[in-house]
Parts: structure tokens; C-alpha cells; sequence
């Protein structure tokens, strides 16, 4: 349904798209929290005001199959709250179907301006009633719902009946399973266990009905009778409330609404002004400039500073108070620009609470569908983390998530057996350390066998057997992070098919970080990501081979030593660098960039390249400095080994060294050699 | 003043030549070896002489490697290499680049010398001939017979186009 926003309204409705953006957001991980406290008042009277806020809104706007839902939805959680309801799986299933049902409403709104129709919303209205009315609206027959289903069967009943010629079978399913979409019951009659299902010339018969394309409608004919009952079994405040409601569904009654609205939304306001910061929204394009001049400022603070380091008092006995007053006062202008830097980059960090609230949800549907029992831990969410690297951090996470709970969770029985608690449980968290974040996805799970891991690889071709006797535990791990590298026996639908972990730590190398896998077989596995806090700067070394500059990033350098020939030995098609007790295998940078090689090697830069210290020697070394990335344009933007590049004080192009897929292209070969 | 122009040519009736002035399109030729070459002057965002390449390991050969345009670092790519023309190490020793606007955003291509620029009509443009010249027709837009010349007009959109980074 299209709706007609006057201008004059425009500015109300983005305002209330963004509150319910942040409503509907709490919203997920709030009902899986409470899914675990039921009971929880506190949290009952959060959902309860949250869906008030939103309906509140909604009417305002005239946004009727919205309110319609939302309503529905808020006079479930004052039943909630006040006791009259106790709440089940199979309601939150309904209540979080409502939920996506409005975040669709709402989506829809956002872009075409458009509401859902009260025909596409009376399904989920309808369910949601049910609850409300203290029936099961899905009717999942579970063991302990035996008696419940028994009472809602026959109200079921009473509520519609059967067209004439409809078979027993069918007649007795619906009564069973309630009355929804024939494709939907079918798909849960196939999930119930073998025993509880009805037999096969049942199911044949339904699917039959729907290859005719009949649907519930062709079936059953609603018998109107206790409709009203609800509604006068509501509490008077909740009535008072409906009212208002009420009237703008009919009519638009403009002139005593808002000053309701107002009112209503003055104490909300109270309420949330406790929690919130006053907040402004900027485009992400203005700040995105603002961290470009920010760095080209940087860029020309570094050679001021290197240009006044370099003149001297005996040049200038002349002038020597005005030269330290410069120096002085270059000094402060520096102290300013890191301070500014520090500022913007601020701008650009988000909590990463903004991507793990949408797990509790994940885990949630994902544990059903896949009959284990898990549990969520999220930790250190008010970590901060540049927005572009947060953005790009969502698939990979909901990847490894997914694995943790396809491959890792074993289901509840095998926990059992295997002493475990039923319930496992998978950690979610990210922490500063420095200058890095780290995020990790811990599971309690079957953990990952080396050895399992190594003789894919060799069924793959992806390493000798030989390889494989000399390879760590750890080594083995990063194996599966090689293309076309996959543990999974067979191919579920849950962890796909497509996105391998191969891209997961493409993804993450892309953002300038490192992933490594800890497990153990039987205990867990847990995943470990190591990312940088910014993206735009960084510090790098300079260095250079054949008289063309390269800056390698200093996170990846461990140690820089003297090129001493002596300590350099040739092991079979590689060199290795002998550094007190430690052998590292050893490339010159011109080798692994195809260049030319005719210069003595000055210096052996260290650099960790995943669970390995490899050391890459160079011909000319200039220090330390910091240097804002940008890109290289789309087409070099599959370059390997390179990072991007940089544009420095003088005006030439550096290009910045990813050590990390400069060694991927070189690791097939590498695996266990090192 | 050219709308002046127009409408004393109209008050004369002589719409046609305006008409012809408004299809009219300009193009930048230049030189690759001894192919008269042009781009439709709308592509190009700007020539320059003098600059800096600096390269980039492991990429494709015709990829000479990247500059810095006011701060913005753009690949450069040698339009004889990527058309299988013949070249000598001269040419790159201080290229003229032309910096030209494609949907994989800004690319610098370096060309021989440039010949200057010419305005020409649509209707002018004929398909190109086989085999007569060097460039693959598929990155070519057509051909102008000049007086004393035959222009090839590259289609700048087509080789540089998303789906085929090979170019």
C-alpha cells in the first residue's frame, strides 16, 4: 500500500524510522536474552516499551498494518508482563516472525514508501492473536505441549470448519498443526522425529493437495463466534489506550491526535534522554573527507618535522632565537595534528556492538534448524572499531559462527555421552590490545584433529605427505584457510557451500589483519582475528630494492637485523637465515616481486606472515613513517602483495607491501617446509 | 554569443548548420607509432607530460603502473602494449599521458605525441575496415577520413570496462 507522506511530515518519519530502526535492533537480541530469563520483569517491561514506542509512532503516521502488528505484539508482552501469559518457544517463534514482518514493513517504508498491506499482515495478525488468546498458534507437538495442544485443538476447532469433502487425514493434520499455509505445515510435519510423524500416504496426500495449488482457504471456512471475547478480557488502561488507536484507523483525526502523540512521546522522551548521549548524524562521505585531509595534514607534519630536525643552530647563528622559536613552534603544531588525528579517527569507530547484537538472532535460528542447544556469550561488545573495518567484518563472523554451530556443536546427545553440559556454548567477543582489536569466536565444541586436516590436504593435493609429517598442529590449522579447502564431510545448507574459509581470511588479510585457529580435539575451537583499529594510517618501514621504495606495514615487522651472507644457508629450492637459535626461511624482496635482482642485500626485515616469522631481505633501508593508504583504483585492485600506496612528501607514489598475500601466492609450495 | 550566433541564423532560416554545430564532436588525436588515433575529448579529464610512474610488480604487462593525479594515485597503462602495437623503451622515458574517465574510475594512458584537436561530425564516422589496421575493431568506435589522414576513434568505454579487467 503506497502511502502519502506531505512534506511537512517528512522530517517526523525519518525520525521515527530511525527510533524504530533502534527499537526493532534491541529488540532481537532482548527476546533471545529473555528466551534464556523468561521471567524477567525488567526486560518484559523494556520489549513492552519499545513496541508502545513504535506503535505509538506508527500511529501517528497513519501506518496502519504497522501499528497493526506492533500492537498485536505489545498487548503480548503486557500479558507477559502481568503474568496472564507464560511464554514458549513456539510463541517467540511467532513474535520474532512479527518482528521480521515489521522490520520488512519498515525496510519497504524506507525505500519505495510503502506499507504492507492489511492482507499480507493478517497471517502474522492472526497468529499473534492466537497468542494473545492463550492458543499455540503453530502447534508443534512436543511432548510437554501434549495437554496444552489437546485444549487448543478443540478451540481450534470451534473456530473454523472443514469444506465439504476434504480427506480425514488432512482434516485430522489441520486440527493438529492449526490452520496455515499448506506448504508450511508440510515442511513441519518433514522436521518432526520419524515417530511423531504421520504416516507417508498422509504426507503424500498433502502434497498432492499443494502440487493442486489449493491452499488453507480452499480448505477450511472460518465459524465467527468468541472474537470480541479477547478484547473485553483486557485490562482498562490497555483499552484506554486502544481507543485512541482506533480512531485513525478509521480516520485521520488530526486536530486531538498530535496533542496525545506529544504527551506520550514527551515521557518516552524523559525516559531514553537517561540513557542516550546527545547525538548528531553526519554523513559518512563528510567524515571520509575530513580523515583525508586530516591525513594529507599528517603527511605534511612529518616533513616539517623532518626539514626542522635538519637544520641546525650553526647553520643559522643568526637567527638562533627565531630558529628555536620555530622549532618550537613546529613542535606544538605537531602535538595538535596527532591530537586532531586521534579526533577523527574517534569519528570513525563504532562500538561492535552494532554487528554482534545480530547474532543472539543468528545463533538462535541456527541452533534450532540444526537441533543442537547452544548458547551465546558476547563479550566486550563497547570494544570500537573503524567503520569500514566493521562493516566488512559481518560476513566473515557470521561464517565462523556458523561453523561453530554446524561443525563445532555436537548435538545435545553426543554432549551427553561425551560429558559435556547439553547446552554448549559459543563466545563471541573483541578486545583492544594496543593498537589492534582482537575478535574471537570460541566454541566448546568437537574441536578440529590435525590429523584429519592434514590428510584432506593431501587427498586435495594441496601438500605431500611428507609436508604433512613435518607440519605443527597449528601449521595444520592454517590449511584450511587454503582455497579449495573444505572440512565439512558433506555440504549442509547452513555452512554453505560458497564462502569458504579461505575467503573468511581473505576477507580479514584484505583489512590488514591476521586470523589464527586454536582447537582441541573434543574441547573446542576457538578463532582468533587480529585487526588493525584504523584502516587510513598507518606506520610503515621504507624500504627498497633495485631503487624502487616499498613501505612494508611495522605491525607485521617483527625485527630488523644486518644482511650477513654467512648466516645464510640454501635448503633444497629455498634459502634459510640462521638468527641465533632460530632458522627463518628467507626471500629477497626483488624475488618476490619479480624484480630485478643485481644489488647486494643490506638488511634482513622479519616480518609474521600468519603463525610464521619469515624474513625478507632488502637492499636499502629508510626508517620509519606514517603514511595514509589509499587505493590503488579498481584496476589493480586484485594486485597481489600489495596493500595500496601512498603518496609522500615530494610527491611520489610508494607502494605499500602486504606481506600477507605476498606470502599466500609462495604458500602451497611453503606448507610444511617452515 | 553563440546563442546570438544561433538566432541570426535562425532569423536567416538556416537551422541546419545549427544543427551541425550541436552534433558536432571534438576528439584529441595523437600518435601510436604512425596510427593517427583519437578520444572523444567528454572521456578525458586531463593531459600531462612529465610524470612520474611508479611500477607495479606482478601485474599484466600493458600495466606500466600507477600515478599521482592532485593526490589521487591512478593505474597507467600503455595503449600500445594493450593493443599489441610494436614500442621501444624510449616511449615511456617521458610518456605524454592522457588521463581518461572510465567505469573503473580514472586510468592514464601514455601515447606517442599529441597531434592536436579536431572537430568532427557523427555522420563522418564509418565502420572500421578489416585488418587494415593494427588495433583490435572491438576497442574501436569507428573511423574519419581526413583530408590527409585516416583517424581511428577508440571507444574508451569498451576498453576499460567492468567485467573484463583483462581489458
Amino acid at each position: 500500500m503506497k502511502i502519502n507522506i506531505p512534506d511537512d511530515m517528512r522530517e517526523i518519519l525519518d525520525e521515527f524510522l530511525i527510533e524504530a530502526d533502534e527499537i526493532l535492533e534491541q529488540l532481537d537480541q532482548d527476546l533471545v536474552e529473555l528466551e534464556e530469563n523468561p521471567n524477567d520483569k525488567e526486560l518484559l517491561n523494556k520489549i513492552f516499551r519499545g513496541m508502545h514506542t513504535l506503535k505509538g509512532g506508527a500511529g501517528f503516521l497513519n501506518l496502519t498494518s504497522i501499528v497493526e502488528i506492533a500492537h498485536k505484539i505489545e498487548d503480548i508482552f503486557n500479558k507477559l508482563r502481568n503474568d496472564e501469559l507464560q511464554l514458549n518457544s513456539e510463541m517467540m517463534d511467532v513474535i520474532l516472525e512479527g518482528i521480521d514482518k515489521l522490520k520488512e514493513g519498515l525496510e519497504r517504508l524506507k525505500e519505495e514508501d510503502e506499507i504492507p498491506d492489511e492482507d499480507e499482515v493478517k497471517e502474522i495478525v492472526k497468529k499473534l492473536e492466537a497468542i494473545l488468546e492463550g492458543k499455540n498458534p503453530n502447534e508443534v507437538s512436543s511432548n510437554n505441549q501434549n495437554e496444552q495442544s489437546k485444549e487448543s485443538n478443540s478451540q481450534d476447532f470451534e473456530e473454523f470448519e472443514f469444506v465439504e469433502g476434504v480427506d480425514e487425514d488432512i482434516k485430522e493434520l489441520i486440527k493438529k498443526f492449526g490452520a496455515k499455509d499448506l506448504a508450511e505445515l508440510l515442511e513441519d510435519i518433514i522436521l518432526l522425529a520419524p515417530d511423531e510423524r504421520p504416516p507417508l500416504e498422509v504426507v503424500e496426500k498433502l502434497e498432492k493437495l499443494i502440487e493442486e495449488g489449493k491452499d488453507i482457504k480452499d480448505l477450511i471456512r472460518p465459524k465467527k463466534k468468541e472474537e470480541k471475547q479477547e478484547e473485553k478480557k483486557e485490562e482498562p488502561q490497555q483499552a484506554s489506550q486502544q481507543q485512541p488507536q482506533k480512531q485513525e484507523e478509521t480516520k485521520p483525526a488530526k486536530t486531538t491526535q498530535p496533542v496525545k502523540k506529544e504527551e506520550q512521546k514527551k515521557v518516552e522522551k524523559k525516559k531514553k534522554s537517561d540513557k542516550k548521549e546527545d547525538v548528531i548524524r553526519v554523513d559518512v562521505e563528510r567524515v571520509e573527507v575530513l580523515m583525508n585531509l586530516v591525513g594529507e595534514l599528517v603527511l605534511d607534519r612529518n616533513r616539517i618535522v623532518k626539514l626542522a630536525s635538519s637544520l641546525t643552530v650553526e647553520q643559522n647563528k643568526k637567527d638562533e632565537s627565531t630558529l628555536e622559536e620555530l622549532i618550537e613552534a613546529i613542535n606544538g603544531m605537531s602535538r595538535t595534528v596527532s591530537d586532531l588525528q586521534d579526533a577523527v579517527m574517534k569519528l570513525r569507530m563504532q562500538p561492535v556492538k552494532k554487528i554482534f547484537s545480530k547474532f543472539p538472532r543468528i545463533v538462535r535460528d541456527l541452533a534450532k534448524k540444526l537441533n543442537k542447544k547452544v548458547q551465546l556469550i558476547l563479550e566486550g561488545e563497547d570494544t570500537e572499531i573503524d567503520r569500514s573495518i566493521l562493516d566488512k567484518l559481518e560476513d566473515p563472523l557470521i561464517h565462523l559462527v556458523r561453523n561453530a554451530i554446524d561443525h563445532g556443536i555436537e548435538p545435545p546427545e553426543e554432549r551427553v555421552k561425551m560429558g559435556k553440559p547439553e547446552v554448549g556454548t559459543i563466545k563471541l567477543g573483541a578486545y583492544q590490545e594496543g593498537d589492534r582489536i582482537i575478535i574471537y569466536i570460541e566454541d566448546d565444541g568437537r574441536g578440529i584433529d590435525p590429523e584429519k586436516i592434514k590428510q584432506k590436504a593431501i587427498e586435495k593435493g594441496l601438500i605431500t605427505p611428507e609436508q604433512a609429517a613435518n607440519m605443527s598442529d597449528k601449521e595444520a590449522f592454517e590449511l584450511i584457510f587454503l582455497p579449495g579447502f573444505s572440512t565439512a564431510e558433506q555440504v549442509s545448507d547452513v555452512s554453505g557451500r560458497g564462502v569458504g574459509m579461505d575467503v573468511v581470511a581473505a576477507t580479514i588479510h584484505a583489512l590488514r589483519g591476521n586470523i589464527e585457529i586454536e582447537s582441541q580435539p573434543g574441547k573446542g575451537t576457538k578463532i582468533i582475528m587480529k585487526l588493525p583499529l584504523t584502516v587510513a594510517i598507518i606506520r610503515t618501514l621504507m624500504v627498497a630494492v633495485n631503487d624502487r621504495i616499498f613501505a612494508i606495514p611495522l605491525f607485521s615487522v617483527v625485527e630488523i637485523v644486518r644482511y650477513k651472507p654467512e648466516n645464510v644457508k640454501k635448503v633444497g629450492h629455498f634459502k634459510s637465515l640462521m638468527l641465533r637459535d632460530e632458522v627463518y626461511l628467507l626471500f629477497t624482496l626483488n624475488e618476490l616481486f619479480e624484480i630485478e635482482d643485481k644489488k647486494e642485500k643490506e638488511f634482513v626485515v622479519i616480518v609474521k606472515v600468519g603463525e610464521k616469522n619469515i624474513a625478507i631481505a632488502v637492499e636499502e633501508l629508510f626508517g620509519e613513517e606514517e603514511i595514509v593508504i589509499k587505493p590503488l583504483g579498481e584496476l589493480l585492485e586484485d594486485v597481489k602483495g600489495i596493500a595500496g600506496a601512498t603518496i609522500t612528501g615530494d610527491g611520489k607514489v610508494v607502494l605499500i607491501v602486504d606481506p600477507n598475500s605476498l606470502i599466500s601466492d609462495k604458500k602451497t609450495q611453503l606448507a610444511g617446509v617452515i | 554569443m553563440a546563442e546570438n550566433e544561433n538566432k541570426d541564423m535562425q532569423v536567416l532560416g538556416i537551422k541546419t548548420v545549427e544543427e551541425e554545430i550541436v552534433n558536432e564532436e571534438r576528439v584529441i588525436t595523437f600518435r601510436l607509432n604512425n596510427e593517427l588515433v583519437g578520444i572523444d575529448i567528454n572521456d578525458i579529464t586531463k593531459i600531462t607530460k612529465d610524470v612520474e610512474i611508479t611500477p607495479v610488480p606482478k601485474t599484466k604487462e600493458y600495466i606500466l603502473g600507477v600515478m599521482n593525479l592532485r593526490g589521487n594515485i591512478l593505474p597507467v597503462v600503455s595503449l600500445k602494449k594493450m593493443f599489441h602495437l610494436e614500442d621501444k623503451e624510449e616511449d615511456y622515458e617521458s610518456p605524454v599521458v592522457i588521463v581518461v574517465e572510465t567505469d573503473l574510475g580514472q586510468i592514464g594512458t601514455t601515447v606517442d605525441k599529441i597531434e592536436g584537436a579536431v572537430k568532427i561530425s557523427p555522420d563522418d564516422i564509418q565502420p572500421p575496415p578489416m585488418n587494415a589496421i593494427g588495433i583490435d575493431p572491438e576497442y574501436i568506435k569507428g573511423v574519419v577520413m581526413l583530408p590527409d589522414d585516416l583517424l581511428i576513434l577508440l571507444d574508451i568505454k569498451k576498453i576499460f570496462k567492468k567485467e573484463d579487467k583483462n581489458g
